[in-house]
């Protein structure tokens, strides 16, 4: 054979070998349900999984476990039909934006299943009135307080700057409140709630209110009594969480909002979980605090593996069930959303303790209301800068505070017909 | 011509001479090796080529299917000598230059953003299993799965009332409830006719099951939801592929193609069914930057800070490197520790620095406001801020300028500056009238390289100020210290909605931008001539 012919014959042979493999037979019918979950949810589930392998009959389940949430985000937005997963466990905000791009199916849960589960809890999964998966494990924040430097909890938001006031000189305290978990947005929600401004209001039926916004007069006027030395701020409240856990745990700040799922840290470090939700300016009043839950979703991408059966049933069977929360929770120590596993034993004090807070000030975090910007911004980004303008650059807190609520009364009307 | 090669051969060839180097490149040998790499690139390739293909990405599996095929005939045959040199570069090209900006122009042309992401067909079926209602009283059954006379089947236990029966796609059998056995829970496990899935069988049947509308009554089916449970429900909406419209059942309204990705409805274009699909929009993209408000407002200010910052930045990198530069030019002690120093800035990784700098400008526990005694707010203050963004910068910068500047000084002849300082040029003059005049002419390309990387240097502004400050509250979208391509972003994924067409036209403008003003600075320098 010449060295061309060879040549010619190493062409075709590759061609041919491109054509076989583009017509190879496609593989046999699944029987793995596959699931996607962030760095710490991930390596506990397939803990569970391994441990009891019949949650489905006839299926394995897969847990594939992504380096952070956001990893874990971007790979489900940049999913495709052969590489998504069947079931994502993700954020309450995911459903949105993952339904209306077809990322995420809906589903209809028994009355059964739904009955394990407080119904506000739905509305986080819930897009143009589907369901979207089942509720996982609750997030939300209390506020700590430091027993060595306060000797009970405070009865009003008074009391508690009152406390700092006296304290700073001589114990060196840094700030008074401030925000250790969930940012100055989700986090700081009880702490505006407190002052008079909830991102949404409730009548007192438990529905929402449409058209009408919290006070800006009283809210702004409280930021001005209880926040403010003139036009500076009083230091009691920082407008950032840079440092607060830091703070806290080294005993300059007396009180902190933190999150359940860092809990842990405050008890490695001796503290109690002496929690609260952050008390309102009259006694017996609370500052709400939004109490989301992380949800297991079903993705379209079941359907297209052949596996849509299989993930519901691993939805119901594991992720809703008694039995699948508390053997999970028991590894990943976050509240669980399931009624059951709720009353369980094995559910630890802090675990209780963040669920005390949010039954006595909890609100469901609905994400029509507060990811839209039609009001100019959303929530996320209009909180924080609320704190910016007033605590840093020294504006007008009743003047600013108007601004915030034109934003989130346009944002809770724009968000209805998402609900 | 010999068949084995010795590995002297092979290892020495400097010391063999043209001849040998024949032979080892045109030689049985050679010609062996050719073909084992191109195997191994091509096996590569066509595992790519089939992953490509099974995600039906057909144009990426066409594109690596006509590399392998490129590839052999460059390699495997004597079409072309050059080609065989270049062939790589230009797949290369095509893949990652051309390929993305001509994706880029397409989608600027596309509907593309969240909820406008898939296919059409897909975007219908998925339309169509929205269309399925629960019944409103929220009836749910225990189920089994199984077949009645080779069709796919299942076992209802309606265990409240205790009925029984058997549903296909096309039927509804009653079971007499002497004729079931039940489990411990009262659920019917066998039935006349019925043979139940075993557990294996279920995952295998999965796919064909969860697709069957069972019957129940009147509109009402039976829809599975997981193997155990069936929910009663109904479609609500019908797709008719004759007149490509949904239809609602219960009330009648009709969904029509809008022409913009989505089925709406005709009177309220705002009515519309979820999820939709991405759709040509021509030149919209194009003309909602002019034309929208909350993209067209700032986009004149945002353009001017980009020139500024991307000005000052080459300005004073440059200024600083070449001053280092200039004073490291000359035996001094300790040179090559300065320069060693100085180059640190370079060898860190740039968003290690950025950070580290974010952290010394916070206000509160920053190292800068401690060192100074100062309560600047650096990321509060629209022009604190953006001296930040510049003085971080010119950290980055400065180091890469001073090497460049270093090696060009040597660049220039010292018979010049001798000639000049014979004549009575003073140190003041020669840099001005010689140095600098011949700097400028050999670092001109660097320059407009630097001020064209920094018109789009994205990771300082994202990890440094995040493109703010900003005023949320009077509705404000782009920062003070956002450039065009970090303003980009924010608009393409920064609320939430993710509007990857509107983001595609707004980066060919930049790309146009940035190729305009490049193009005619190396015009205006003269370096393409020199080049020549």
């Amino acid at each position: 054979m010449n060295t061309k012919r060879f040549g010619f014959a190493g062409v075709f042979a590759a061609f041919a070998l491109a054509v076989s493999t583009l017509v190879a037979p496609s593989a046999s019918a699944a029987t793995e349900i596959v699931v996607w979950a962030d760095e710490s949810r991930g390596p506990n589930l397939t803990k569970v999984i391994a441990a009891k392998g019949d949650w489905v009959a006839g299926y394995t389940v897969k847990v594939v476990t992504f380096s952070s949430f956001d990893a874990l985000k971007d790979a489900f937005d940049k999913a495709t039909d052969a590489s998504g997963p069947d079931i994502v466990v993700g954020g309450n905000d995911w459903v949105p934006t993952g339904a209306k791009s077809g990322k995420l199916a809906p589903l209809v849960l028994t009355a059964a299943v739904k009955a394990r589960f407080n119904p506000t809890q739905f509305l986080d999964l819930t897009y143009k009135g589907k369901l979207y998966g089942v509720p996982v494990d609750i997030n939300n924040v209390a506020m700590i307080y430091n027993t060595k430097l306060v000797s009970s909890a405070p009865k009003t938001f008074g009391e508690m700057v009152s406390n700092y006031k006296s304290l700073k000189a001589s114990k060196g305290l840094k700030a008074g409140l401030c925000i250790a978990g969930g940012g100055m947005s989700w986090g700081a929600h009880s702490v505006f709630s407190a002052l008079g401004a909830d991102a949404y209001q409730f009548n007192s039926r438990g529905g929402i209110v449409y058209g009408r916004t919290f006070s800006a007069t009283t809210f702004g006027s409280n930021v001005r009594k209880y926040l403010m030395d003139g036009k500076k701020s009083n230091g009691f409240f920082p407008a950032t969480d840079t440092g607060c856990k830091d703070n806290f745990l080294a005993g300059t700040v007396p009180y902190a909002v933190i999150g359940n799922w860092e809990w842990a840290d405050y008890v490695a470090k001796g503290f109690t979980m002496n929690l609260m939700p952050v008390p309102g300016v009259t006694e017996g009043s609370y500052g709400h605090m939004f109490g989301s839950v992380s949800g297991a979703l079903l993705t379209t991408f079941a359907a297209k593996h052949g596996t849509e059966a299989g993930a519901k049933s691993l939805l119901t069977n594991f992720f809703a069930s008694t039995d699948g929360q508390v053997r999970y929770q028991a590894q990943e120590k976050r509240p669980p959303a399931e009624k059951g596993a709720q009353a369980d034993a094995t559910v630890t004090a802090a675990q209780r303790g963040f669920g005390s807070a949010a039954s006595l000030a909890g609100i469901p975090q609905i994400g029509a209301f507060l990811n839209t910007n039609k009001g100019g911004a959303n929530y996320w980004d209009s909180a924080p800068a609320y704190w910016t303008a007033v605590l840093i650059d020294g504006k007008d807190a009743v003047k600013e505070a108007s601004k915030l609520a034109s934003i989130w009364r346009v944002n809770v009307e724009a968000g209805k017909g998402d609900l | 011509m010999r068949a084995s090669i010795s590995p002297a051969l092979l290892f020495s060839s400097t010391e063999l001479g043209p001849m040998r180097m024949t032979y080892l490149i045109r030689g049985k040998v050679a010609l062996l090796l050719k073909i084992i790499i191109v195997s191994l690139a091509s096996a590569v390739l066509l595992m790519l080529t089939q992953s490509a293909f099974a995600q039906k990405e057909y144009v990426i599996s066409a594109f690596l299917a006509l590399t392998v095929l490129a590839l052999a005939l460059t390699y495997l045959t004597k079409i072309s000598i050059p080609l065989k040199f270049f062939i790589p570069g230009i797949l290369l090209l095509i893949a990652f230059v051309i390929g993305p900006i001509l994706y880029t122009v397409t989608m600027s042309g596309f509907n593309y953003k969240t909820g406008n992401i898939i296919s059409k067909e897909e975007a219908i079926i998925q339309v169509k299993a929205r269309g399925i209602e629960a019944d409103p009283s929220g009836i749910s059954f225990d189920i089994k799965l199984g077949t009645l006379d080779g069709k796919e089947a299942i076992l209802i236990s309606d265990i409240a009332n205790l009925r029984y029966f058997i549903s296909t796609a096309d039927s509804r059998i009653p079971v007499a409830v002497n004729d079931v056995t039940l489990n411990e829970y009262g659920v019917a496990i066998t039935a006349p006719n019925f043979t139940i899935l075993s557990d294996g069988q279920m995952a295998g049947a999965d796919k064909s099951y969860s697709k069957v509308h069972f019957q129940y009554e009147g509109e009402y089916f039976i829809a599975l939801e997981g193997f155990d449970a069936g929910i009663v429900s109904r479609q609500v909406l019908e797709y008719v592929p004759a007149t490509d419209e949904f239809k609602n059942l219960l009330n009648g309204t009709v969904y029509r193609d809008n022409g913009r990705g989505n089925y709406a409805l005709a009177d309220d274009k705002t009515a519309i069914l979820e999820p939709g699909w991405r759709a040509p929009i021509w030149f919209e993209n194009y003309t909602k930057i002019l034309t929208d408000p909350r993209v067209r407002g700032p986009l004149i200010r945002v353009f001017i800070w980009t020139v500024t910052f991307a000005l000052l930045t080459v300005l004073t990198t440059f200024a600083l490197g070449l001053l280092l530069a200039l004073a490291l030019n000359r035996p001094i002690f300790g040179r090559r520790i300065y320069r060693s120093i100085l180059v640190l800035p370079y060898a860190m990784p740039s968003v290690m620095s950025i950070l580290i700098w974010g952290g010394m400008f916070n206000t509160e526990f920053g190292a800068i406001n401690t060192l100074f005694g100062s309560d600047i707010a650096w990321f509060s203050d629209p022009n604190f801020a953006r001296v930040a963004v510049i003085l971080v910068n010119l950290w980055l910068g400065f180091p890469y300028f001073y090497l460049i500047s270093s090696g060009s000084l040597q660049a220039i002849p010292s018979e010049l500056l001798e000639a000049a300082a014979i004549d009575g040029a003073n140190p003041r003059q020669v840099f001005r009238k010689i140095t600098l005049p011949l700097l400028l002419q050999i670092l001109s390309p660097l320059l407009i390289a630097s001020f064209a990387f920094n018109f789009n240097n994205f990771n300082l502004i994202y990890l440094l100020t995040g493109g703010g400050p900003r005023n949320e509250l009077d509705g404000e979208i782009a920062g003070a210290t956002d450039i065009l391509i970090s303003y980009t972003y924010k608009i393409a994924f920064g609320t939430g909605t993710q509007d990857l067409g509107l983001a595609s036209a707004i980066s060919l403008i930049i790309f146009v931008l940035v190729a305009s003003i490049s193009l005619y600075s190396l015009k205006k320098s003269k370096v393409l001539e020199t080049f020549g």
